[in-house]
């Protein structure tokens, strides 16, 4: 075995809890997640920044914590897609809106996609359109959806989170569409 | 996975206790992570310690110096934060602009201006596993050989400055300040890099980079950033050029007073484009001023292979983004 | 024939459709978006060992030693393996048993493993990889597919001839006579360079051995994997381990994308196995990001030469093609990828005469294999270009052109083929409409263009890897007297939605909602044999088994509501939970309690249903079974594309994807099948490139997610699916596959679009920015010299 380095203990909430947990210096947040809290819905894609599965919140600002060293995230609020629906009853509305509209197919990326957009939605103080959610997700590599209808539940659950019910007209059913480029 | 070299990790409180840390041989700076991390996890560099900025006070704020008429930028501001400060945004859009291409919105969200400004070179033969290097034959000079695979014979590392806001800042004549044991220091940013990429700024390794000060306009100026890439997302620049003229009024027709452009991934050093007198005293509306300007950036700026896409073809985008990058200054008014 | 499935669709379908065509949650999607599900390395056991792979740094080296003892006396290190612990070869295709778990003798390609440890941590089993010292001599690398025919040099230690893999000659009609009498004569040469899968989750496999107690002396092996074809998997483990199949259970959790890249087994589950037999503990390898790319499996570069003849109306006369295959260092599936370029191409046109020559050579890279839409998308690129230059040539509509050879319903394939349902007419109907192109081709500016590509695939094939007799697919559903369901099921969902789609059948037969049902799927233990998620097969296949099964107990619900309400069978219909008189609709019944009657009747309510493949659908020639499928689907596509003409850039700004899938089961999956199918095509025509460099040992030139460039939310163009459903008698309720077939005419759909934009053929893959400029100013200089009229009449800047 390697020598061993000397661990530190690193004082976090995750989740909204406060979680104490002996961390080694050269182990990244997402290691300490994944494999010593078994907070498994952070993924591991691309082993260095360039997919977006492991996006976790560090004080509400979507971070890849392939790339955060565990020790930085002393004293912080990491919110991992386990917390997500913490408040809202259990499902938040976009993770109903992705099931809604079938935009998780193999699911793998589609934590670290929550955690993107749901900071994107929650800066907004209106539905979100096409090209905010494109932007807003550009660090986030799907494979399967072709994207398409993850924009679709994006926009609809910003919907449903932003709209009055009388005038939530067809938000939870239909998608807001762009127009066609072509048309 | 990955994993990262065993190292320590310290997290001084202050800029001095920071720059004391640093003292330590073979310790390197860690702020938003985004760029050692995955060069550690390739085994481009093993450092027994890692000094972090996570918990030093400071270095995070953006503010105007009314003394020296700069705008004040700290090292630990994130890429986001430059990208949507007010004052940045006021003041260097272009700045603003190449903080909020870099990368992706999460790389942008975590990485820092210190961090850019010091960003590693990069080279399609560099950036790889320890794995893919021995495959090779055992790297190169910048790793573990001793040999250059982008310029065969050559001694001289010629890894490219990837950095998106440092041809922006050396237009805008921005000054970099250090700190180090020996107190502060502060330099243009333009003689800030040296055309090495192997060690490519003139930091020593005891030196923290602690502000970014960029002299606010003394007068009407129009500025740009222009980045290509294959997608529009997470990708490093495969051309990059700045553009800053300085005008006699705030009209797109008035006289050019100077003219600033810089190209960045070339060689390890980003390159100032010289000889533009001639476009001074004409207008960027000018006929053939874009394209003049366009010709000398092609002239002068030779890509090399050391990131992808052909280097030809690299050198001849440089000449249209230029000229289009004018165009938009001038259709914008 | 009360036992037919197909005779019972008809039957079925004439109930009300409450779950049939609507859209659904997935069974199994919320828990993944919670982030509860485990996958492969989500999984913990108690004293799991991980594993390391050892790999080639030389792309062809012989093994002088191996030396371990380093490695070994590392403390934390538990076990090393190398090649001469599994001397037994495997492959995919029982024919073409070419490659060994780790390499024996020789590595291959740079990549290829070596050897194996298993530690007590990741870093610990870095550190003995690194430790390990092996000796090569090393060999020359042969990179070109025609330099490696050409060489003595062996590639694979097992081929029987040379450094040829796989060839084919097959030649159906009088194709000189087709040609010679023909119009006009299109030659054209394109070249696919080659793309890899490049699912988020990256290959990651875990084994453990139970021993004592009830596992027995021998003990049991269990194989957790992140593969699509767990069966082929535990027949390949049991081989190479020489284990009996009975000792060892193969667990495929949840899977994180495969799109054909998990499709055979790979080195690390071999690995994990043994190494766990060896240890006695629990034992995991997850693949680097890297090792992913080299692992690969990916589409095949194929250069390709074409000759297509066209009478003076469009109609095609004969196709020549002739296709070298580069199929990288084993064979993979590489035989049925050299039947698939040429057997795949021959609808939805009639092709009059038809020859294909293809070879497949065997080089130091990475092995090649099945990529979604296996061995058919390079050629159907090639072949659909061909019609727009024809189309350009004759001064036909492209989508007419296609028309006016469009085979029909019910044809047969100038090889033999027997095509069923056959949508393709609507498709380019839909597309046409849907993209305003009668309007707007015409009108386009210079720099903007619409193209039109079709295509064809098949829903699984009628005969399976392994010949044998026994049902393609079965499935087991039972009922609860709760009102619940359970299915089980060999099938592997790889994120396409099989499970859904058992829950939809389930549900539609037996009035059942989604959440009252539980899929298990892709557990050899507990589950079906059942082939894999390849070839588009499930929904046809296991679909098929599946509804079987679940009419089987609707008839055994409905007839036991009968004969307590005391009418005919027919009156009863099981929905909304509930079995329902339909001539008084008033009286009802609690699904629960029609499920008890039923129970009483019949004791514990379980039905199988299994499916097996007509057998008279292929053609009678050597080869005439490959290729050959129950059932086709059909595609088109309209891309819009705007091309830079300074920079190169192409643009796509909308695909339009029509896709008959026969039925679609449940709308929002089948389009999400679309859309992922032409983003993925999207991908390929413009960015990625699966390459080695020759120059450099023959190393992969960007094996990670940052340079190897799979499209971003920025880069992805509108995707419109537009559902077309010509309702097939071989497919559940007529349902044929949407999963591959939608991705074919991506790519000819794009280059045809830029030819109608700037003017400009690109015959080889990706549509890069360097190329089409170069290309373009090919064109400028020629428009210069007078020998071409300005594209679109402009005249243009030149550069």
């Amino acid at each position: 075995m390697s020598s061993p380095s000397p661990a530190s203990l690193l004082s976090v909430r995750i989740n909204g809890e406060p979680v104490q947990v002996a961390v080694q210096p050269h182990h990244t947040l997402l290691e300490v997640l994944r494999y010593q809290l078994d907070l498994i819905g952070s993924k591991q894609g691309c082993d260095k920044g360039d997919c977006g599965a492991c996006t976790v919140q560090i004080d509400g600002e979507p971070q890849l914590a392939c790339l955060t060293l565990a020790i930085h995230a002393e004293g912080r609020d990491v919110t991992t897609v386990e917390g997500l629906a913490t408040g809202h009853g259990g499902v938040h509305p976009l993770q109903d809106a992705f099931d809604r509209w079938d935009a998780a197919q193999c699911g793998f990326c589609t934590p670290g996609i929550l955690m993107s957009a749901e900071a994107l939605v929650r800066k907004t103080p209106r539905p979100v359109t096409d090209p905010e959610v494109r932007a807003a997700l550009a660090g986030n590599l799907c494979r399967c959806t072709g994207y398409t209808k993850i924009i679709d539940a994006v926009i609809d659950a910003s919907r449903l989170m932003h709209t009055d019910d009388e005038t939530a007209d067809g938000a939870g059913q239909a998608p807001t569409r762009p127009a066609a480029a072509a048309q | 996975m990955l994993r990262m070299p065993r190292f320590s990790v310290q997290t001084p409180a202050t800029i001095e206790e920071a720059v004391t840390a640093l003292q330590s041989p073979g310790a390197r700076v860690v702020a938003g992570g985004t760029d050692l991390l995955p060069n550690l996890k390739h085994r481009l560099e093993q450092p027994p310690v890692l000094v972090s900025l996570s918990r030093v006070e400071g270095m995070r704020a953006v503010a105007i110096d009314e003394a020296t008429k700069m705008l004040r930028i700290g090292a630990r501001v994130t890429l986001t934060g430059v990208s949507e400060d007010p004052l940045v945004r006021e003041h260097f859009g272009s700045l603003a602009q190449a903080a909020g291409l870099v990368a992706s919105p999460l790389i942008r969200n975590m990485a820092t201006l210190g961090g850019n400004i010091n960003l590693d070179t990069r080279c399609r033969y560099v950036n790889q596993t320890a794995f893919w290097r021995e495959a090779i034959g055992g790297g190169c000079i910048k790793s573990e050989g001793n040999v250059c695979h982008v310029v065969p014979g050559g001694r001289n590392c010629v890894a490219a400055m990837s950095s998106d806001c440092v041809p922006v800042l050396i237009g805008l004549g921005a000054h970099v300040v250090l700190v180090g044991p020996n107190g502060r220091r502060e330099l243009p940013i333009e003689d800030y890099y040296v055309a090495d990429g192997t060690r490519h700024t003139t930091r020593d390794d005891g030196e923290l980079s602690t502000e970014i000060l960029v002299p606010l306009p003394t007068g009407p100026r129009r500025c740009h950033y222009s980045k290509w890439t294959v997608r529009g997302s997470i990708d490093f620049p495969l051309i990059s050029v700045a553009l800053r003229f300085e005008l006699e009024r705030d009209r797109i027709d008035a006289p050019i007073t100077a003219a600033h452009v810089v190209a960045g991934v070339l060689g390890a050093r980003p390159r100032r484009v010289t000889r533009l007198d001639d476009i001074l005293g004409k207008a960027l509306s000018d006929q053939g001023v874009a394209s003049a300007v366009a010709e000398r950036v092609h002239k002068q700026c030779k890509p090399l292979e050391n990131v992808p896409y052909e280097a030809p073809y690299r050198r001849q985008m440089l000449r249209v983004h230029t000229r289009r990058a004018i165009e938009a200054l001038v259709a914008a008014g | 024939m009360p036992d037919d499935p197909h005779h019972d669709a008809a039957e079925a379908a004439d109930h009300d459709n409450w779950q049939l065509g609507g859209t659904h949650r997935k069974v199994d999607a919320m828990e993944r978006m919670r982030g509860i599900t485990r996958y492969t390395d989500d999984l913990k056991l108690p004293g799991l060992l991980h594993g390391k792979i050892k790999r080639s740094p030389h792309a062809h080296a012989r093994i002088v030693s191996i030396d371990t003892s380093r490695a070994l006396a590392i403390a934390g290190v538990h076990a090393v393996v190398t090649g001469r612990d599994f001397p037994i070869p495997y492959g995919i295709i029982p024919w073409t048993p070419d490659e060994n778990a780790l390499a024996v003798d020789k590595a291959l390609y740079v990549g290829d493993g070596v050897a194996a440890v298993a530690a007590v941590d990741e870093e610990t089993a870095i550190e003995a990889v690194d430790a390990i010292e092996v000796e090569y001599e090393v060999l020359p690398g042969l990179f070109d597919p025609e330099e490696s025919l050409a060489s003595d040099l062996q590639i694979n230690p097992y081929s029987r001839k040379g450094n040829l893999s796989k060839k084919v000659e097959l030649e159906f009609g009088d194709v000189e006579g087709g040609l010679s009498g023909a119009h006009l004569v299109v030659e054209g040469e394109y070249f696919f360079e080659g793309t890899t899968h490049a699912a988020i989750e990256p290959h990651c496999a875990v084994a453990h051995v139970e021993r004592g107690g009830s596992a027995g002396d021998d003990g049991l092996l269990t194989v957790w994997s992140a593969t699509q074809v767990s069966h082929y998997l535990h027949r390949e483990l049991s081989k190479v381990l020489e284990v009996p199949a009975h000792r060892i259970r193969v667990i495929q959790p949840p899977l994180g994308g495969a799109f054909g890249g998990k499709s055979e087994p790979f080195d690390l589950e071999f690995c994990v196995a043994k190494l766990a037999m060896i240890t006695g503990r629990p034992v995991k390898i997850l693949y680097t990001r890297e090792e992913v790319f080299y692992s690969h499996r990916g589409r095949h570069p194929m250069l390709m030469k074409y000759r297509t003849g066209f009478s003076r109306d469009g109609k095609i006369t004969a196709v020549d093609a002739n296709t070298l295959i580069d199929g990288g260092a084993y064979s993979s599936f590489g035989l049925v990828t050299t039947y698939y370029s040429g057997q795949l191409l021959c609808s939805p046109y009639d092709f009059g005469s038809y020859r294909f020559h293809s070879r497949r050579a065997y080089t130091n890279k990475p092995a090649c294999g099945p990529k979604r839409g296996h061995g058919s998308v390079q050629p159907r690129f090639a072949i659909e270009v061909q019609l727009d230059k024809a189309a350009v040539a004759l001064g036909v509509d492209p989508i007419e052109l296609r028309r006016r050879n469009d085979m029909g319903e019910g044809a047969k394939t100038v090889n033999e083929f027997q095509i069923g349902s056959n949508g393709f007419l609507e498709c380019l109907r839909r597309v046409e409409e849907a993209s305003g192109w009668k309007e707007r081709r015409t009108t386009l500016p210079y720099g903007r263009g619409l193209g039109v590509a079709g295509s064809t695939y098949i829903s699984g094939t009628n005969y399976p890897i392994y010949p044998n007799a026994m049902p393609q697919a079965a499935v087991q559903v039972c009922l609860d007297r709760s009102g619940r369901a359970r299915v089980f099921s060999g099938a592997n969902d790889i994120g396409q939605g099989s499970n859904t789609m058992l829950a939809v059948i389930v549900g539609e037969e037996l009035g059942l909602p989604l959440e009252d049902i539980r899929v298990l799927s892709a557990d050899t233990d507990l589950c079906p044999v059942d082939l894999g998620a390849y070839s588009s097969r499930i929904t046809l296949m296991v679909g098929n088994a599946c509804l079987d099964a679940a009419h089987r107990l609707r008839r055994k619900v409905c007839g036991a509501v009968a004969k307590r309400w005391e009418v005919p069978v027919r009156r009863v219909t099981l929905v909304e939970r509930k079995a329902i008189d339909i001539e008084d609709p008033d009286r009802h019944i609690d699904i629960a309690e029609a499920f008890s009657w039923a129970e009483e009747d019949h004791g514990l309510l379980g039905e199988v249903g299994s499916y097996n493949t007509p057998k008279d659908r292929h053609g009678d020639y050597r080869g005439g079974t490959i290729g050959a499928s129950p059932a086709y689907s059909f595609t088109s596509h309209i891309a819009e594309v705007e091309v830079d003409e300074e920079t190169g850039v192409v643009t796509v700004g909308t695909i339009w994807v029509a896709h008959d899938c026969g039925r679609a089961l449940s709308r929002r999956i089948v389009e999400g099948q679309m859309e992922g199918s032409a983003y993925m095509g999207f991908a390929e025509a413009l960015m990625e490139q699966h390459i080695v460099d020759p120059d450099h040992g023959g190393v992969h030139p960007a094996p990670s997610l940052l340079d190897y460039r799979i499209p971003t939310f920025i880069d992805t163009p509108q995707l419109r699916s537009l559902i077309v459903e010509a309702p097939d008698e071989q497919g559940p309720y007529g349902a044929k596959e949407a999963g591959e077939g939608p991705l074919h005419p991506s790519i000819p759909a794009i280059a045809n679009a830029i030819y109608d934009a700037v003017g400009i053929r690109l015959d080889s893959l990706p549509f890069s920015p360097p190329r089409v400029l170069q290309a373009l100013e090919q064109r400028r200089a020629a428009e210069a010299a007078g020998e071409l009229a300005p594209h679109k009449g402009t005249a243009r800047r030149t550069a």
